[in-house]
């Protein structure tokens, strides 16, 4: 309002701005840091990886030298390896298997932590340890319970009369993806309660009481009111479990570094090898961007759904 | 939900399932204070009888193991401290102030989160390589920060938007310029949100481990969780040890956990359910 009033006089120090204006410019400043680091940190090397996947480069050129473009070369090497279809078929296994089991379990914790009793929220926190462990640390611990001769695991089994079921978990190639998948469960379970739970919470009680008023059974009111309701937030979940179960890594390599053999070498395994083994900088990095495809379909159908979130004039919290 | 009947009976339940559940936990700590002689023993004893600190020492002893944590320790707070100097202005400027192109920026900010870590490494290991920042904490502060920014600015910017803007616009009334406000109005408002931002930092940075194998060659700057790996390889089977070492990573872990608990979670499921 103030330079409305004063006189339209030009002065080369003093310059009205109005308060708008200037909040504008400290907003563009306040994103430059940190939007400069991630176009050079996380941009870039992205893009440095579509270069590196259309050139042929060893680790000869690791310093920078003469690459040699050769159009699509990279992608048809990768397309044409059977090891590569090999991974993306157990990403398929691992991650299908992962999730519906993650998503399972932790529903039925969320049914049952949903409800107010003594000691609740401490238990549920304590449950979320196994979650936040770093995955080297819980590879390496299920990498101990699963040992063939005094694996915790084991012992369980023949604890309880199961001993003829004991066995070499992870150095037997057509039960290490299965030992893989139960490590990666239990790391999965509580993230899937913990975000099933808050849409738990956004259920309107007065529904379950009007129902059993109505005598609605317990399984008839689950399969009718919490169901149905706790669809999208079910999907929002899959999707989030689907982008994080695609790209582990970590508790895969420390368990059995994609072995034995090459029984559990998932895709990012897959990529790792190739670019980090063999130093076939060119093809890896056409394999990294075919890996690419399922975490940004995942992601495309995501925003898609926040933003009809958005948009929804109440706002619904998930 | 209904309050049940029995509460008590719903808390039993619960506590044998979480301690199921956390069996793993269990048998890593037990694991860690067994006699090396009673760990690999055809039945394993449940509780360990006499508890000992020998696999400790054993591991301390191992050659690199202080200068990992010490290293973990760095970077992880190298990471909490780039992350919040880079992700605070940019979650505020997101949050509250009308800009062209945030819409983009949030949307990328998203987008940056869904790449595998291994497609980052790939090519970070000849650019940092060429750039002289491999095998440098700098080099691995930077890639690990590329995982916990964008997350943290998409756990921030709900926590500041529910920072009404009348009290931001009274200080700005009564005086206060816009780094005045920014310190004394809003920053303070933010607490929670950026205490859950940099509990959540700490816990990626201390358990990375990809950028680690791939980014540092030699023990100077290798962070913990590769010489865990690097352990299994060298000494196989002595599990009391492995589990020693495991279980001194583990503990920062739950410590942090512990303190910032409540921010945490409620930063988590702010940031992944609500966008």
């Amino acid at each position: 309002m103030r330079q409305r009033l004063a006189p339209r006089r030009r002065s080369p120090r003093i310059r009205f701005l109005s308060p708008s204006v200037r909040r504008r410019r400290a907003g563009y400043l306040f994103c430059l840091p940190g939007m400069t680091f991630l176009a050079l940190f996380l941009a870039y090397p992205l893009f440095y990886n579509v270069w590196t996947s259309v050139h042929d480069v060893e680790l000869g050129q690791l310093l920078g030298g003469a690459e040699r473009f050769n159009g699509l070369e990279n992608y048809r090497a990768v397309l044409d390896d059977p090891a590569f279809w090999h991974s993306v078929r157990l990403s398929l296994i691992f991650t299908l298997g992962s999730l519906l089991l993650q998503f399972a379990i932790g529903f039925a914790l969320a049914l049952l932590f949903a409800r107010p009793f003594p000691l609740g929220g401490l238990l549920r926190s304590l449950l979320m340890v196994a979650w936040l462990l770093p995955p080297v640390v819980s590879g390496t611990l299920f990498r101990w319970l699963l040992d063939a001769e005094s694996g915790a695991y084991n012992a369980l089994l023949t604890g309880v009369g199961l001993g003829a079921l004991s066995h070499d978990w992870l150095t037997d190639p057509s039960t290490s993806m299965a030992g893989v998948i139960f490590a990666n469960v239990w790391v999965g379970v509580p993230f899937n309660m913990l975000l099933l739970l808050v849409g738990l919470h956004t259920i309107d009680p007065e529904l379950h009481e009007a129902a059993a008023v109505d005598g609605a059974s317990a399984w008839q009111r689950f399969r009718h009111i919490t169901l149905p309701l706790m669809r999208p937030v079910s999907v929002t979940v899959l999707l989030l479990g689907l982008v994080y179960t695609f790209k582990v890594f970590d508790i895969i390599f420390v368990m059995t570094g994609g072995g034995p053999v090459d029984a559990t070498r998932v895709l990012p395994l897959y990529v790792y090898e190739v670019f980090f083994t063999f130093f076939r900088f060119g093809q890896g990095a056409a394999a990294g961007l075919l890996l690419l495809v399922v975490p940004l379909l995942a992601g495309v159908f995501y925003v898609r759904r926040l933003r009809r979130e958005d948009e929804a004039p109440a706002g619904g919290a998930v | 939900m209904r309050p049940p009947r029995h509460p008590w009976r719903l808390t039993a339940v619960a506590t044998v399932i979480t301690a199921a559940f956390l069996l793993p936990v269990y048998w890593m700590v037990k694991t860690s204070l067994t006699r090396p002689d009673r760990i690999q023993t055809p039945t394993p004893q449940w509780v360990p009888t006499p508890v000992t600190g020998e696999n400790y020492s054993t591991a301390l002893g191992y050659e690199g193991l202080t200068r990992a944590l010490l290293n973990s320790l760095v970077i992880s707070c190298g990471v909490v401290a780039l992350t919040l100097v880079l992700g605070v202005p940019l979650a505020y400027a997101l949050a509250r102030i009308r800009l062209r192109g945030s819409g983009a920026m949030v949307l990328a900010l998203l987008v940056a989160q869904l790449p595998p870590a291994i497609v980052l490494a790939a090519p970070l290991f000849i650019l940092e390589r060429r750039a002289g920042l491999s095998d440098t904490y700098l080099g691995l502060i930077a890639a690990d920060t590329t995982l916990t920014l964008p997350f943290t600015v998409i756990v921030l910017r709900p926590v500041l938007r529910s920072v009404p803007p009348e009290l931001e616009e009274a200080a700005l009334v009564d005086g206060c310029g816009l780094p005045g406000v920014l310190l004394r109005v809003v920053l303070p408002l933010m607490v929670p949100g950026v205490v859950a931002a940099a509990g959540l930092s700490f816990l990626i940075g201390w358990g990375e481990f990809l950028f680690g194998l791939t980014l540092a060659e030699g023990p100077d700057v290798q962070p913990v969780t590769v010489l865990l790996n690097a352990f299994i390889g060298q000494h196989g089977t002595s599990w009391g040890a492995l589990m020693a070492t495991a279980t001194l990573i583990s503990i920062p872990v739950v410590c942090v956990f512990a303190v910032f608990q409540r921010f945490i979670v409620g930063g988590l499921t702010a940031g992944s359910v609500r966008g």
